[in-house]
């Protein structure tokens, strides 16, 4: 393993190059996250530490209804809200890798609703499907449909509130993922005949699995911990109440630092445990992109 | 058959212009209405209308916020992109032990529900003098974001033909020459969708941002928090007209410099089939 | 392709550029640090439109400045919602952080604060502050039977109907829907709208209806639960029944303050529940149906009798950590006792003042004399330090079971394990 001369060593380029990013984000990150952690293990009332108390605030946390609950609507809202991303996402990238007349205004119109600051799109849609002003039911002529005001629907609500919010971010992803395509690939599929939802499947798709999964990994993850669209929209009213609403209540509202940490730790391991899936599956891309494992 | 087809995708663009537009067009019809209750009333077009919000705006200081918001965003980008490119080039190509185990933790960073890192973050910022300051967001963004960079960088690095890096090497290059000179341009549309994904989720950031630095535009509020601030005339009135204006007055630059950066995205194409 | 390089490098100096200059400001945060005892500029921590330029609170402050220059205030602006006030206001306090000297309060934040220590003692002065200030603002203050802070501004909640649909407005709650449903069906408009949503302002609606039944949540220092199962039912039944048949008014459940507003200006209620400030808004919309066709009144009751609204307001208080404690005591009392500031709230804003002779000279304005009447029998939410986490299981508990998904008699038991817990 000799190198050469000039320069540092592959090995120890690698570390110098890993060091910068593992320290900035040991130093702001890691000590907030230890320090909840260990938070987790005491008893508060309110925001007095009593006693040290083991696990008790997780066992409390996992026997409450409240928080299964909200584990449930934090699911059905990741699923169904990342799975609309994508099917969105990839055809507004689709689009936006053409050539085609009003391509630049069709660009910025798909970049508009992910550059609107969250809290405030959060207050646009709900001004759209709330009753009072109520502007889908006057376009659409519904007259007092209560969005908001009904179990089911109010989830619909915010899944579609998220998805226009945030399609775009996969499109972006994906457009650059479809970029780095060698346009000679599909090209010769088109030699080979086949169709355009056939090239899609079995070239376009497959080179474009990394950007995909990193899209859908990150979309994730952030679903997850979907607050904002929730807090403006219903307040957790009607079944919506999701794992961040209720850490954020535990944290602020209703300080108990203690419960609230153990929140936040189950709500970290649940995520963590989605994350690995989709690192374990990046892995393997990575490991063939580079063409050799070690 | 093609004659279908271009219909086909007018219709297409056209629900998908709706889809996106029609809430700027609330946003900006609703930024210009004048009076209380035409802000609230359902006809986008009921006026009167006027520009009274937009002057109310940059009287309370928003100049200073957005100054605030478009450095911190700023840094947040420059530094997550310089040192995530140079830990995703390590990941992807140099050999490094435990390269899925790095990942991961690299990952777990950025999965910790935010709202409970405040209050020790607030502790240690204000210990060692860090409130109120750019710095005391740009770090945090910085460390919070890194993550999705080096995601995404990896996967992009990882994609680019090895050989490439080989001639380099070949013809005298030293390692880090060959990440730059070569491996760097190639994945030119990962770095910069990274860059407009880093800048737009620092410029958005609200948690920490009214935590860290929550009023004095002169100093480091950033816009979010300013429009946060913002307040009817009256207790509990909603002040609409003023937040959409607002919003608007952000919106338009963030698409303009949205719209450079993806122009670079493609640009990175020609480049790349250029060279590969 | 070396563009991105170069950019790089363009950026990484620009960035640097950027990071040397972070602007220093006016000396706006941590200037009360230096300042100890004696002499030196105040800090008054308090949000909402008041608090902006040119708004009221500005005023005041400008006002005490005047006839104290020694020790001037100067307003540190919060965000506009309570909650995020709270949040600012405890992260500085939890550190111990001198910055603020008196804080503006929501009258429900009272006994947390005063629990955590964060607030000094007013009990010294108490005696010339209950004096002048209406009994329910000057209870929101109190925590434990000790004065922790000065009442400033008030706040209570008011019937508004419309004139041209209603002769006169109902004083008892059935009435309240008889009316809403022939009036609103003849004019094809929606009932009572108020704040439904699920939110702090329903659980003041709520114990609206609670209390103007005739319950009790605690006895007077808060040692005893008085909860009454029988009349919290009927009151949250009352409401089910409102949601269920249409006396309320659609997006009753998902309204507050201002969609409430909003609904009844744009002409699509007869009632509406609301705060003082909806009243000028409305005479100013010369366009709205409600505008010259509506006028307020008290509350109505279950039994027709008397009337009963929640407080709202906002009180100060002395931070514990103040450098300048004496002088931010002179300050809060001043604001409560001082009858040329309590008028000032008043006239120059439509802020419901909480010293209770201001009234008598306000009987010319029609909020003012309305308020002048229901003030004495209005009742504060307890200012208990747990009222946050109580008010939160009353939402979970009443809120399903007022929109009919949840069953009521045992939503109101859930309320009363609540209540017990809370002081037991």
């Amino acid at each position: 393993m000799t190198q050469r001369g000039s320069g540092l060593s592959e090995r120890a380029l690698a570390r110098v190059f890993v060091a910068p990013s593992l320290l900035l984000m040991a130093l702001v990150a890691l000590f907030p996250v230890l320090y909840a952690v260990g938070l987790s293990l005491f008893e508060y009332s309110r925001r007095r530490r009593e006693s040290f108390a083991g696990l008790s605030n997780y066992t409390e946390a996992l026997g409450d209804d409240r928080f299964w609950s909200a584990l449930w609507f934090t699911l059905v809202f990741t699923v169904t809200s990342v799975a609309a991303e994508f099917v969105i996402g990839l055809g507004f990238a689709l689009l936006m890798n053409q050539a085609f007349r009003g391509r630049g205004l069709t660009r910025a119109a798909i970049l508009i609703p992910w550059v609107i600051p969250t809290v405030i799109a959060a207050q646009m849609w709900f001004f759209m499907f709330n009753v009072t002003p109520g502007f889908i039911n006057s376009v659409f002529g519904l007259g007092d449909f209560s969005w908001l005001g009904q179990p089911g629907w109010a989830t619909f609500a915010i899944v579609f509130a998220d998805v226009w919010k945030t399609a775009p971010f996969v499109a972006l992803l994906l457009l650059a993922g479809l970029q780095t395509i060698p346009s000679e690939l599909t090209e010769s599929a088109l030699v080979d005949g086949a169709g355009r939802w056939q090239r899609l499947w079995y070239v376009t798709l497959p080179l474009l699995r990394p950007a995909i999964l990193v899209a859908l990994l990150f979309r994730t993850v952030d679903a997850l911990r979907v607050y904002d669209l929730v807090a403006v929209m219903t307040g957790g009213a009607f079944d919506t109440e999701s794992l961040s609403v209720l850490v954020q209540q535990y944290v602020v509202r209703t300080p108990d630092p203690g419960y609230g940490s153990a929140l936040s730790t189950l709500t970290f391991i649940l995520i963590l445990g989605i994350g690995l899936v989709f690192v374990r599956l990046l892995g393997r891309d990575l490991a063939i992109g580079r063409g050799e494992t070690r | 058959m093609t004659r279908r087809r271009t219909w086909l995708k007018a219709a297409l663009l056209l629900v998908i212009l709706a889809w996106c537009l029609f809430p700027f067009l609330w946003l900006v019809m609703t930024s210009l209405k004048l009076g209380d209750r035409a802000l609230n009333s359902p006809d986008l077009f009921q006026g009167p209308f006027g520009l009274d919000n937009y002057r109310n705006v940059f009287e309370q200081d928003f100049q200073l916020n957005l100054r605030n918001s478009l450095a911190i965003a700023a840094m947040t980008t420059i530094i997550c992109v310089v040192v995530g490119s140079l830990a995703a080039y390590a990941l992807a190509r140099l050999p490094l032990k435990r390269r899925l185990l790095l990942l991961t933790g690299v990952l777990a960073v950025s999965l910790f529900p935010p709202v409970a890192l405040v209050p020790p973050l607030y502790e240690v910022w204000r210990s060692i003098g860090l409130l109120n300051k750019w710095e005391g967001l740009y770090l945090p963004y910085t460390a919070f974001e890194l993550p999705l960079t080096i995601f995404i960088l990896t996967t992009f690095y990882a994609a680019i033909p090895k050989e490439l890096e080989e001639a380099a090497r070949v013809d005298g290059a030293t390692p880090f020459q060959a990440f730059y000179k070569v491996v760097f341009p190639l994945a030119a549309p990962g770095v910069f969708a990274a860059a407009i994904i880093v800048f737009v989720a620092a410029w958005n950031e609200f948690l920490l941002a009214s935590t860290f630095a929550p009023r004095n535009p002169e100093i480091a509020q950033t816009v979010p928090v300013a429009i946060a601030a913002f307040t009817g005339q009256v207790e509990f009135q909603r002040p609409i007209g003023t937040i959409t204006a607002a919003c608007v007055v952000v919106v338009i630059p963030m698409v303009v410099v949205a719209l450079a950066f993806q122009r670079r995205i493609v640009a990175g194409l020609t480049a790349g089939s250029v060279k590969g | 392709m070396r563009m991105p390089t170069r950019l790089l490098v363009a950026g990484g100096t620009f960035a640097l550029i950027m990071a040397a200059c972070t602007p220093s400001g006016d000396d706006g945060d941590g200037g009360g640090d230096g300042a100890s005892g004696g002499g030196g500029e105040l800090v008054w921590a308090i949000g909402g439109a008041e608090a902006q330029p040119g708004g009221v609170h500005q005023q005041v402050a400008e006002l005490w400045s005047e006839q104290n220059p020694d020790n001037p205030i100067r307003i540190e602006l919060l965000p506009e919602a309570a909650d995020q006030q709270r949040e600012q206001q405890a992260l500085e306090l939890q550190s111990e952080g001198s910055t603020f000297d008196v804080l503006g309060m929501d009258v429900i934040w009272t006994g947390e604060y005063a629990e955590n220590g964060w607030l000094e003692s007013l009990e010294d002065v108490r005696g010339e502050i209950e004096e002048v200030s209406i009994p329910g603002a000057f209870e929101s203050a109190t925590w434990g039977g000790e004065l922790w802070a000065a009442p400033y501004n008030t706040n209570a909640g008011l019937l508004y109907y419309r004139t041209d649909l209603v002769d006169t407005p109902p004083t008892t709650w059935d009435q309240l829907c008889q009316t809403a449903a022939s009036a609103g069906a003849s004019a094809g408009v929606g009932g009572l709208i108020g704040q439904g949503a699920q939110y702090e302002g329903f659980v003041v609606n709520w114990l609206e209806y609670y209390w103007s039944a005739g319950g009790e949540l605690f006895n007077d220092d808060q040692s005893e639960v008085l909860f009454d199962t029988e009349i919290a039912a009927r009151a949250t039944q009352f409401m089910a029944d409102a949601i269920a048949d249409g006396c309320y008014a659609p997006g009753y459940n998902t309204a507050q303050e201002e969609e409430a507003r909003n609904e009844f200006q744009q002409g699509g209620t007869v009632f509406m529940r609301n705060w003082p400030y909806v009243y000028s808004l409305i005479e100013e919309d010369t366009a709205s149906p409600a505008n010259g066709n509506f006028a307020i009144a008290p509350l109505p009751t279950f039994e027709g009798e008397g009337t009963i609204s929640a407080l709202g307001g906002f009180n100060n208080a002395v931070s514990a950590f103040s450098d300048n404690a004496d002088a931010a005591r002179d300050f809060v009392v001043w604001a409560a006792t001082n009858e040329e500031v309590q008028t000032m709230l008043a006239t120059e804003s439509s802020v419901p003042p909480t010293m209770a002779s201001v009234y008598d000279d306000l009987a010319d304005d029609p909020v003012m004399s309305v308020l002048g009447q229901i003030l004495p029998d209005a009742k504060p939410r307890p200012p208990a330090p747990s009222w946050n986490e109580i008010s939160v299981e009353l939402q979970r508990a009443l809120f399903p079971a007022v929109n009919g998904q949840a069953d009521v008699e045992e939503a109101v038991e859930q309320v009363r394990t609540v209540l017990e817990d809370a002081i037991g």
